[in-house]
């Protein structure tokens, strides 16, 4: 796992979470973040964010590690 | 190749539109007009051609010349029936003993101070002077030529295009009436009285000095050779025209290339082009001699590496090198190791060919383009709440406009000619709010005065946005029959309670915006109040962390005053290249086929499927950024690049040359060997838009021709070689015109499937959804529904950007465009217009310039987390203390050095309007500019090596 990739991925998890924190309900909230990574991210992104979430996982916020435990 | 012979016939002065027609007798013949229409028109509608100097029916009436004198039965004198309305009833002569005598007696004095150098004279055979000169039948001038005259009148060579010669004026005001009414500049005037009247650019200054913006418009009016291009004067008179749409911006200009064989000697502004009407700019107009400029590369070459001179190669060396290579990196790194990045520059059918090579014969979804850095959050954003990933409007709606607000755009520098049409609709009293850190030239300039100025700090949109929304919905300003009828009613209750929050209001967010309160309710009720409003927007709404988010704002405010659907309204993004709204249009996006069809849709994918014989990845690939990321990982190691130079736009250079670096094969397609190219090892060469034939998709969603004026120099237009890459590695490809591939797009896509080319011909252009329920295409979106049934309010929480200043970087960097360049420059920089700006310079307040001790002209230091470069400084109050400007048209300059990787959180749109720096004054380039440098001479020392490698094997 690259560390270039894995540092954006990251930054991007928490910064999709934090513009979709509006709704007020945690599930939900993660919800739509995971839509979001499924519509948008390429299958290895995903890939390395989930292994990084099952390592790791400490600088993903509350609502992005939900949202990755969904995809 | 089609040729186009259009007489562009000029009526005299501008059609009128009313319901109310008139019939009257002119020379025996009834013709009937709408009310308003002058005699000299209504004459000419019904072919009667009364001779005439000053009209042009691009202007008013001006009355001036009086050539156009006519009798009206009742009426005493010989009136000019340019200024004379057509009345029910009149009986009017346009031709007769009398009125040839008074036209002869014109025309006598008009040519007693008038050089006779007819034969010699550049505008001889295309001079309207001389023609009207002979349709009076003047055969004698009897007041000699010896008297005063201006004969000897200096001639003004200063700007780089057209000459002025002020000995051949005959003062008919055309000029500066197109300088006023149709570009808006003002910039000339009629200097002095009777005979010493003179056209003066600015304060009797040279062209080139004054406030001149060089459009051309003046030198398309001069009935003479008083203002002539300078290419003219040089070869003569074209002798053929085509056709054809400018690959500048995404206004779509279309304009008859005027040629001698396959030489260009001018682009005219096309009378009939549908987004332009006969206007231009100096880029479109002028700045085409990039096309033949001697930096142009013509033959394939290959390299193993990118520290060795490059191999001048047949195509089929060329193509066979690539192929190798990019199948040989799957092999050994995997199917999803190679991608490719399609160009806003190129057709729509170049960039189908590139995404459809890349899911086909790569197969993989590893395609995106450099929209992805401009009008991603467009895409987002409008799709999320209106439906479609598009504008909503015509340009000419601006003109049906009573209130227009534009936010982070600059028109009348980034898409000039639109930005002379809404000057045009303010001058006629629409108001202007004006959103933007920058005071842009709209702000204030003759004749406009916006309302207000809100000069929002860089990063604050969303809240700005909000704000706005909020006075809106607290003041029951809202169009609730509007939003009842056409939104979704839960969604929008949901927003309305968000928006409501007093957290919102202008005051409390005013510490973030830096806008004051009574400004902002001041605009917000301006925009709401209005019968027609409409929003026009650029990257400074985009090009942020909340780029999205601020587009989804922009579309909230106007579902909620009910400002789409209409004439005069909408949501407008103004598109940064020609073919921007195209490339996104034609399945560039890793997650979206053609039509914005997301690739996991089976439905979708077996229909391209079934065409295409392939199977198709149903998840999506990587965004350019994801590719750099990838490259430094070591998982993506090939790419193949048409019409984009990434290296210079995007943004933390350092960081994207690195990526680029570690590629093994990097294929790049283009015209020169641009900064991309230098990190190359396959360049295939490209054609210029004017060695091709295809279409580009304007900001309107207007599909115009681009048509072939002269033969590519390299032997193929751009899509002949994706499809011989294609080929070459193992995906067969067989079309033998773009038609074909236009054909093939609108099979697959529902918003296109009434375009093709006979229709374009048929039709001029084309505006998508052409399909069964639009069969002539859709310039207006949304009059009664949305693609999504319901308009959808989006919740748009304000995020502050990371990007912040602090103590070690104060100021906020924001970078943007200029007239005279386009976008990285590769084609201005090559041409005359370097004669405005051939450098990118820091533009900065007086009081951020005194702190530092900086004076224009002094080289400054600029500081980022992400770099440095050094640029010259420009004192400026057109920027607000703490936020600092530049261009990036220059790769010298390192304007992207400096920007940094921050981005749209749902697209990945780089955040270039906010960066934190330091300005400080310095004496020397920076150490990334001495690499630079160091760099780019290695790598024009190996092309020079290839090339003179190759000539000494064939002597």
């Amino acid at each position: 796992m690259g560390n270039h990739q894995l540092a954006s991925l990251i930054k991007m998890a928490n910064q999709i979470a934090a513009n979709n924190t509006h709704i007020g309900d945690d599930v939900a909230e993660a919800k739509m973040v995971a839509d979001h990574l499924r519509k948008f991210w390429a299958r290895s992104m995903k890939a390395q964010i989930t292994e990084y979430l099952e390592s790791d996982g400490s600088e993903l916020s509350p609502i992005a590690k939900q949202a990755i435990v969904l995809l | 190749m089609l040729q186009h012979f259009d007489p562009e016939k000029d009526y005299g002065t501008p059609a009128q539109v009313s319901e109310n027609l008139v019939t009257l007798e002119i020379d025996g013949v009834s013709v009937t007009v709408p009310e308003g229409t002058s005699v000299l028109r209504a004459a000419s509608e019904a072919d009667i051609n009364i001779p005439k100097l000053c009209a042009s029916d691009n202007l008013e009436a001006f009355g001036s010349c009086r050539i156009c004198a006519v009798e009206i039965e009742g009426r005493r004198g010989t009136p000019a029936s340019c200024t004379t309305p057509a009345e029910a009833g009149m009986k009017v002569v346009t031709q007769n003993k009398r009125l040839g005598k008074l036209r002869r007696n014109i025309m006598e004095l008009y040519i007693s101070d008038h050089p006779l150098d007819c034969l010699t004279c550049p505008a001889n055979g295309n001079c309207e002077l001389q023609d009207v000169t002979g349709e009076v039948g003047l055969r004698e001038v009897r007041y000699g030529f010896e008297g005063d005259n201006h004969l000897s009148a200096e001639k003004d060579h200063s700007n780089p295009y057209f000459s002025f010669d002020p000995s051949k004026c005959i003062v008919c005001s055309r000029c500066v009436r197109a300088c006023g009414e149709v570009q808006g500049t003002f910039a000339l005037t009629i200097d002095g009285r009777g005979f010493d009247s003179t056209v003066s650019p600015g304060q009797k200054q040279p062209f080139l000095d004054s406030e001149c913006v060089s459009c051309g418009a003046c030198v398309q009016a001069c009935p003479t050779s008083t203002l002539m291009e300078k290419s003219v004067i040089d070869a003569g008179q074209p002798e053929h025209s085509v056709v054809t749409t400018c690959a500048y911006c995404g206004v779509g200009c279309q304009f008859k290339a005027e040629m001698k064989g396959s030489e260009v000697i001018r682009m005219v502004p096309y009378k009939d082009g549908q987004a332009n009407h006969g206007h231009s700019c100096v880029k479109g107009r002028f700045a085409f001699g990039y096309a033949t400029h001697d930096d142009r590369i013509t033959k394939p070459m290959i390299r193993d590496s990118i520290d060795q001179p490059w191999q001048e190669v047949s195509w089929e060396e060329a193509l066979s090198f690539a192929s190798s290579k990019l199948k040989g990196i799957q092999e050994k790194y995997g199917r999803e190791s190679i991608g490719g990045i399609t160009s806003s520059r190129c057709t729509n059918e170049e960039t189908y060919l590139v995404q459809k090579l890349i899911r086909a014969a790569f197969g993989n979804n590893n395609t995106d383009t450099c929209a992805r850095v401009c009008h991603s959050p467009t895409g987002y954003g409008l799709k999320t709440t209106l439906g479609e990933s598009a504008g909503t409007q015509t340009f000419d709606s601006v003109m049906y406009a009573d209130a227009v607000m534009v936010i982070g755009a600059n028109p009348t520098d980034a898409h000039p000619v639109f930005g002379s049409l809404l000057k045009k609709r303010l001058r006629q009293g629409a108001k202007l709010i004006v959103a933007d850190p920058r005071r842009i030239d709209l702000v204030k300039s003759p004749h406009v005065e916006t309302n207000h100025h809100l000069t929002l700090r860089p990063g604050s949109n969303v809240a700005f946005i909000n704000a706005m929304a909020h006075v809106i919905i607290t003041e029951g300003l809202e169009d609730t029959a509007f939003i009842a009828e056409r939104c979704e009613t839960e969604a929008y209750q949901a927003w309305r309670s968000f928006i409501s929050e007093d957290r919102h209001s202008p005051e409390n967010t005013a510490s973030v915006t830096g806008i004051d309160a009574t400004e902002l309710r001041g605009a917000a009720r301006i925009y709401a109040n209005a019968n027609n409003a409409a929003i026009y927007y650029g990257l400074g709404v985009t090009e942020h962390s909340q780029g999205s988010s601020m587009v989804m704002g922009i579309a909230n405010l106007a579902l909620a005053t009910g400002n789409i659907g209409r004439e005069g309204v909408g949501v407008n993004p103004l598109r940064g290249q020609n073919n921007v709204q195209g490339s996104c249009d034609m399945g560039s996006f890793p997650h979206e086929l053609p039509g914005y069809q997301h690739v996991a849709d089976d439905e979708v994918r077996a229909r391209f499927e079934a065409v295409w014989g392939v199977s198709i990845d149903n998840e999506p690939g990587l965004r350019i950024p994801n590719m750099f990321d990838a490259a430094l990982d070591g998982t993506y190691k090939g790419m193949y690049c048409q019409g984009e130079d990434i290296a210079q736009s995007d943004p933390n250079t350092n960081h994207v040359q690195a990526a680029l670096r570690s590629l093994e094969c990097l294929v790049v397609q283009d015209i020169f060997l641009n900064e991309t190219a230098k990190f190359a090892h396959v360049f295939l060469p490209g054609a210029s838009f004017l060695e091709k034939d295809g279409t580009f998709t304007n900001a309107e969603r207007r599909i115009n021709r681009v048509r072939k004026v002269m033969p590519p120099l390299a032997g193929m237009q751009d899509w002949e070689v994706t499809q011989a890459l294609s080929n070459a590695m193992g995906y067969e490809m067989n079309y033998s015109h773009p038609s074909e591939i236009m054909d093939e797009i609108a099979l697959l896509t529902p918003t296109f499937t009434g375009v093709n080319y006979d229709r374009l011909e048929e039709m001029g252009s084309i505006q998508w959804p052409c399909n069964n329920e639009a069969p002539d295409g859709t310039p207006t979106m949304h009059i009664d529904s949305f693609p999504i049934g319901k308009g959808h309010f989006a919740i748009t929480e304000y995020v502050a950007t990371e990007e912040r200043s602090t103590r070690k970087y104060p100021l906020l960097l924001t970078t943007g465009r200029i007239l005279s360049q386009y976008n990285v420059g590769a084609q201005t920089r090559r041409t005359e217009n370097q004669a405005w700006h051939d450098e990118d310079v820091l533009e900065l307040h007086p009081q951020d310039a005194e702190d530092r001790g900086l004076n224009d002209g002094d080289w400054v230091g600029i500081a980022s987390r992400a770099g440095e470069t050094v640029m010259r400084a420009k004192v400026s109050d057109r920027m607000q203390p703490g936020v600092v400007y530049t261009t990036f048209h220059h790769p010298g300059s390192g304007a992207n050095v400096v920007t940094t990787d921050n981005s749209d959180w749902a697209t990945n749109c780089p955040e270039y309007k906010v960066t934190a720096v330091q300005a400080v004054k310095v004496n020397e380039p920076s150490q990334w500019q001495q690499r630079y440098h160091e760099f780019n001479d290695k790598q024009l020392s190996f092309l020079k090596e290839g090339r003179e490698k190759k000539a000494k094997a064939r002597d």
